[in-house]
């Protein structure tokens, strides 16, 4: 087990580690959301997430979450549709809540994704089954928090989280959508898998290897 | 007989809703009929090519004939086909989606939608119903609904789809009370996160007595759409000044029908 902190660069890292995932599932995204929503999921995310990753390499300092906080805005003025505010709002919330600290531990990170999917459900008003991002984020998160309850290192606690999140977005295969523009499409989200619960999987999957990585900080 | 139609209809919207292919057992478990009942109805539905079966797997599904039959309603429907001209226009003049809406007891029913005039790709919502209280669509035409007809809608169900839908009745009142008063209803991602909607209601020769027969409006990211929340004034005049064209063409039409 580890014990050096999590800091700027596992920001770095996880936000890096994202913007891969969502160009290697880019078309699959936008697939999944051609049957249900406007066809643009992938194509916004990649873009929300190169812009992001650029402006991380426009600043060199800052901490955490001064660098959380310039993800956030970035993906809510670069990402249309709802994924922009909802992932935006919510990584936004998440560098609020790490404040001005340089390095944090495990559980000031599980804090900061409660924090975040607390704006996701202030902003999209979705439980679980609703279909949604938050299949595969609470789960994810109560995952990672179990983990480390159980005295887990980080990334055992990341892979749960990692594999809590890909089981979340699995189960939304048959649901049907109760929010979103898949919603009043009815039926035509069934036997869909929600995109936006995918791009969270591959949020988390990042997260996994961010945390896992070797480098201090 | 009349009790076979309802059974019939049933199974229909059973194979309209969610899993979209069925077997009998999975029907007549459903629906709490006699597996012979379901495949007599069945067979009658599939003669008349209401229904499919598929050859492998023994399932049914919807047949392509309701495509037609859902085409006819629409050439049928009168708001529809008058606003055809009227929905391009705006959607020409704003560079938005245009949608058209009709009151379908706690929806809205989309009867006709202009894409945005860019490259985007865009889902069709022809045939979409949305909950009224969280489209400007239906807000415009609740606003001018008669007071029994309101308290149903308010008193019906009222999900919330976004953290703004505004879900608390008297606070709806209130908002239809300003749309009366301004003329046009604004919706502001109470649907749909990033989006909004800027709607108008649409009269026929009875006028406002009776209440709007439905509505018309421009639909988009919301920072196309709002300036703080309020609508941008040319895009409500747009909104505004087509609504009242479709109006007299609605009411036009009446009054020419009887031989004027």
């Amino acid at each position: 087990m580890r014990t050096e902190g999590l800091g700027p660069r596992f920001v770095r890292r996880w936000i890096g580690a994202t913007a891969e995932g969502v160009r290697d599932q880019r078309d699959f995204l936008t697939q999944l959301d051609a049957a249900i929503g406007d066809a643009d999921h992938g194509v916004n995310m990649d873009r929300g997430f190169t812009a992001a990753v650029a402006k991380l390499e426009e600043t060199p300092e800052g901490m955490p979450g001064e660098l959380l906080e310039t993800v956030g805005s970035t993906l809510v003025l670069s990402v249309g549709g709802a994924a922009g505010p909802l992932y935006g709002s919510a990584l936004r919330q998440m560098g609020r809540a790490f404040g001005d600290v340089e390095i944090f531990n495990e559980e000031a990170l599980l804090a900061g994704l409660r924090e975040a999917l607390e704006e996701i459900h202030r902003l999209g008003a979705a439980t679980v089954g609703d279909k949604t991002i938050v299949d595969a984020f609470s789960p994810a998160i109560d995952a990672f928090a179990r983990g480390l309850r159980s005295g887990e290192a980080r990334e055992s606690a990341g892979a749960r989280a990692r594999t809590a999140a890909e089981e979340g977005m699995r189960s939304t295969l048959p649901m049907q959508a109760r929010k979103g523009r898949a919603s009043y499409l009815g039926a035509r989200s069934v036997g869909h898998q929600d995109p936006g619960a995918t791009s969270t999987a591959i949020l988390f999957a990042a997260l996994e290897r961010a945390i896992s990585h070797g480098e201090l900080g | 007989m009349i009790q076979s139609v309802r059974r019939a209809a049933a199974i229909l919207r059973e194979l309209g809703s969610g899993q979209r292919r069925l077997g009998v057992t999975e029907l007549s478990e459903r629906l709490g009929l006699a597996k012979a009942t379901v495949y007599g109805l069945l067979r009658a539905l599939e003669a008349d090519e209401l229904v499919q079966r598929d050859a492998e797997t023994g399932k049914y599904r919807l047949g392509p004939i309701l495509l037609q039959l859902g085409n006819a309603f629409l050439d049928s429907h009168e708001l529809r086909a008058r606003s055809l001209l009227w929905a391009d226009s705006l959607a020409d003049r704003t560079e938005q989606a245009v949608r058209v809406g009709v009151p379908m007891g706690s929806n809205v029913l989309i009867v006709h939608h202009v894409f945005r005039p860019d490259a985007s790709v865009q889902i069709l919502e022809v045939g979409a119903a949305i909950p009224w209280h969280a489209c400007a669509l239906g807000k415009a035409t609740a606003a001018f609904q008669d007071d029994g007809e309101l308290e149903q809608m308010l008193g019906g169900p009222l999900p919330r789809l976004t953290g703004r839908t505004i879900v608390e009745p008297p606070e709806l009142k209130e908002a239809l009370k300003r749309i009366r008063h301004e003329g046009v209803a604004v919706e502001d991602q109470e649907a749909i996160i990033g989006e909004a909607e800027i709607a108008a209601p649409v009269f026929d020769h009875l006028g406002d007595a009776v209440g709007a027969v439905g509505a018309v409006g421009v639909v988009g990211p919301v920072e196309r759409l709002l300036v703080d929340g309020l609508a941008r004034p040319e895009l409500a005049a747009a909104v505004r000044e087509v609504a009242r064209g479709l109006s007299r063409d609605m009411a036009g039409g009446r009054v020419y029908a009887r031989g004027r």
